[in-house]
């Protein structure tokens, strides 16, 4: 069944991006002919075989200890460098819950 | 009179710096210079860097005036991709997101090739984020091919294929999601490599799609790619990198290792594919009697999974973008959409008005298929998939010893040729199986089409963690066809050779 604007407009809110109205038409015919194309994956949910999530098959999650790389760790002002609003050494953002409708 | 840099290969050029018949300083100029002339037609680069040539210039004749022995790509000029992170440059992935954003620290890849002792001239234009095969989704400007300036460069690593072909460095780095390195290298008639995923760090580089992604050289020769592959992977694994793997080393050393006896795949499907380019065509079988002629025996191989390849990438590379491109909010760094009146707000527009068009439509689709309901039904398939054709993989190289194939299955098109994104696609039709099975690959030019006078191309297909017998075959596809042809293998696109560029 293919994807309403209506559909978009909510994938647009869980991916966060702010579509206008022509740019979800846009996208609207995009994913439908996007989801055409991926149509011959479907065959493959059948398969009697594993899944593979990665090209190396046996990778653990590598860990560290538990403190301070002081050669590696950014200065705080490098940190905040590149950020669009920063105050006090930290990152500033608007309100998260009030001023708006969400 | 002196010499053009652009006749020179990597390997000539550290040789030369290392005997004193120039300094790094004087090649450092001489690459300036080419850009200065060349740059305005090829458009390659985001970003030219003089001073950070020419400080690395001057610590390698420092070296040399103290009587140290030098490092083995010493005053090599080098463009870097623009998403790799080099300390003093800014690191956009040619997207207004990241516009202003200033590279923190260096790149694990970056860092090595800078090790080495090569001079980085620049940051490349690429597709924004990588999302593209032909460099027009940039959000500054396009890039030409050097061989025709009305047609793509090929993509993502656009920017890096064409300051090679263009003569304006001998190495730059790129890297190949689905095809980004060896796509550009065909069309821009470069050698292009993508390693076995985990032989090259991706620590410092802007992450697309994690389990695909992986860095790899562009050179004029097999040869210099081979030491560009030696100096990525000198110092092994990297603890930064938790899927950097130990590399075999030694790729140039074993170039010229005889191939006689050893086993080549082809595929026949493939040679009959649709859109197969009549001259690319020829090519491969002009690469495969070439091959034979050197001792190599020719072995059918099938690989019957490979249709879904393309499906499979495009639900796995936009599900993991979507994760991926997921940080930028607006907050830490990248575009801040002003006035909001709370964080929700920022973060949407942030990344409505951060992204261009392209970089959207990936993270909404790959959104799609990771939404409920959704992705048990692609996800699931897309990895099974993902068995199938490693396993398809294994089972061929079980009869043989690399897999000859084309890259790109045209010559370089026009720009706006390919206007409809999902027809893109089908252009990295070659490219895509080996990003998924995580094994090597690598472009090989074959001279110029006789249809098209465009570059045209093979790509050789290794085993996983077998990339330097895959550079052996590379390096014997290069000389039979160098011998047919009469020339020293790769050549600079001839409007651009010796325009600037002198050694003083």
């Amino acid at each position: 069944m293919a994807l309403t604007e209506d559909d978009v407009r909510g994938i647009a809110e869980y991916a966060t991006i702010a579509l206008d109205e022509s740019e979800l038409t846009e996208m609207t015919a995009y994913l439908n002919d996007a989801v055409e194309m991926l149509e011959p994956i479907l065959q493959y949910a059948a398969e009697d075989v594993e899944p593979t999530f990665h090209p190396i098959g046996d990778l653990s999650n590598v860990m560290r200890s538990d403190a301070v790389d002081a050669d590696r760790a950014l200065a705080t002002e490098d940190a905040l460098a590149n950020a669009g609003a920063a105050r006090d050494g930290q990152f500033r953002v608007p309100s998260i819950l009030g001023g708006g409708d969400r | 009179m002196g010499i053009s840099l652009d006749t020179l290969t990597a390997a000539q050029i550290a040789a030369g710096v290392a005997a004193g018949k120039f300094t790094a300083t004087e090649v450092a100029r001489a690459a300036l210079s080419a850009i200065e002339t060349r740059e305005a037609d090829v458009q390659a680069f985001l970003q030219v860097t003089p001073e950070l040539a020419l400080e690395a210039a001057a610590r390698v004749d420092a070296l040399r005036a103290a009587g140290e022995s030098l490092p083995p790509l010493a005053g090599v000029p080098l463009a870097i991709k623009d998403n790799m992170n080099l300390a003093g440059t800014r690191t956009t992935c040619a997207s207004r997101m990241l516009e202003n954003y200033e590279s923190p620290y260096t790149a694990t890849c970056v860092r090595r090739m800078l090790d080495a002792g090569c001079l980085p001239v620049g940051k490349a234009n690429m597709d924004e984020f990588a999302f593209g095969s032909s460099t027009e989704s940039s959000a500054f400007h396009r890039t030409n091919n050097p061989w025709d300036l009305e047609r793509v460069p090929g993509g993502s690593s656009g920017g890096s294929a064409a300051a090679v072909a263009a003569g304006m460095t001998a190495l730059a780095l790129g890297s190949d999601t689905g095809g980004s390195i060896r796509q550009p290298a065909a069309l821009c008639g470069v050698v292009g490599m993508k390693p076995t995923y985990g032989v090259v760090s991706r620590y410092g580089v802007v992450a697309f799609g994690s389990s695909l992604d992986q860095v790899g050289p562009f050179g004029r020769t097999v040869e210099d790619v081979a030491l560009a592959l030696d100096a990525l992977t000198a110092g092994g694994r990297d603890p930064f990198d938790g899927t950097s793997q130990e590399a075999e080393g030694g790729f140039a050393a074993h170039i010229d290792d005889d191939i006689a006896g050893l086993r080549v795949g082809v595929i026949p499907a493939f040679m009959e594919a649709e859109g197969l380019a009549p001259e690319v065509k020829a090519a491969v079988e002009g690469a495969l009697r070439t091959l034979e002629a050197q001792g190599a025996k020719l072995v059918e191989v099938d690989l019957p999974h490979l249709d879904a390849a393309i499906a499979a990438y495009y639900v796995i590379g936009p599900a993991e973008a979507f994760s991926n491109l997921a940080r930028f909010d607006g907050v830490r760094y990248g575009y801040q959409e002003a006035g909001c009146t709370n964080l929700a707000e920022q973060s949407s527009k942030s990344r409505a008005h951060g992204f261009g068009a392209e970089a959207k439509r990936r993270q909404m689709l790959g959104a799609y298929l990771l939404s409920s309901g959704v992705y048990d039904k692609y996800y699931y398939a897309a990895q099974k998939a993902r068995s199938l054709i490693t396993e398809d993989y294994a089972r061929a190289y079980e009869q043989v010893d690399v897999i000859l194939m084309p890259a790109s299955p045209t010559t370089a098109f026009k720009f706006g040729e390919l206007s409809d994104p999902t027809q893109m696609y089908l252009s990295d039709m070659f490219t895509i199986s080996i990003n998924i099975a995580g094994n090597g690959g690598i472009t090989v030019p074959c001279g110029v089409g006789a249809d098209s006078g465009l570059p045209v191309a093979v790509q050789l297909v290794g085993r996983a963690f077998d990339d330097r017998r895959l550079l052996t075959f590379a390096r014997a596809v290069e000389r039979g066809h160098a011998q047919a042809a009469g020339v020293p293998g790769c050549v600079v696109a001839p409007d651009f050779a010796g325009k600037g560029g002198e050694l003083a």
